[in-house]
């Protein structure tokens, strides 16, 4: 685990709703099947150390 | 390819990134406009130059030419001819070479970047400008990232 390294992860309000609204859209693509969209989400978690 | 809209003829054609994007996202409006406001947005809300620095490092890194040359567009031409020793030069303001250091490690083992670089960004920018400068950051390499793949498997953006 990393040290915690901010107090808060807020930051500009309208960027950060733009990057929940693009995630968003992201996860509403359907072309890949869910287990191999599973599969990367879950690769690309472990890569950044994202335990959420 | 089914998930990708355009034949590299017409993807050959764009002139820029973002017409690229537009290019290979076809109908999907929604991807479309969102990736184009976050990328509008991750540069209103970082001071450009400083971004610009760290797009280019990430272009070098990556072996964006594309994106090299579009990034040296705004920067003062010693700064970007000195990028690749930017640790030993004196051009460099601190905050840049903090912003670098990180931007480096971010592209490299994003899981690895040490508690002391994070640390001197948000000494420089502060917390919060800390935690917009690496969503800026993500925004940016995973711009270059979806351009490279992107570009080998539908064509070049033309430029």
């Amino acid at each position: 685990m990393r040290t915690q390294r901010v107090e808060s992860s807020s930051f500009n309000a309208l960027f950060r709703e733009a990057l929940s609204r693009w995630q968003e859209q992201v996860v509403q693509l359907d072309l890949v099947d869910p287990v191999t969209t599973e599969m990367v989400r879950l690769r690309c978690a472990e890569h950044h150390d994202c335990h959420t | 390819m089914k998930f990708l809209s355009a034949c590299a003829y017409c993807v050959g054609m764009a002139r820029s990134t973002s017409q690229f994007f537009d290019a290979v996202l076809g109908e999907r409006a929604g991807v479309k406009k969102e990736l184009a406001n976050i990328h509008d947005l991750a540069w209103d809300v970082v001071d450009k130059a400083l971004l610009s620095l760290c797009k280019l490092r990430i272009a070098m890194i990556l072996g964006c030419d594309e994106e090299v040359e579009s990034a040296k567009q705004y920067l003062n031409p010693s700064k970007a001819d000195a990028i690749t020793q930017w640790s030993t030069s004196n051009i460099f303001t601190d905050e840049e070479k903090s912003c670098l250091r990180f931007t480096e490690e971010f592209i490299i083992d994003v899981s690895s970047i040490p508690d002391a670089s994070a640390t001197a960004v948000r000494e420089h920018l502060d917390e919060e400008g800390f935690v917009t400068f690496v969503n800026a950051l993500l925004v940016v390499e995973q711009r270059i990232r979806l351009l490279l793949v992107w570009s080998k498997l539908v064509g070049s953006t033309g430029k």
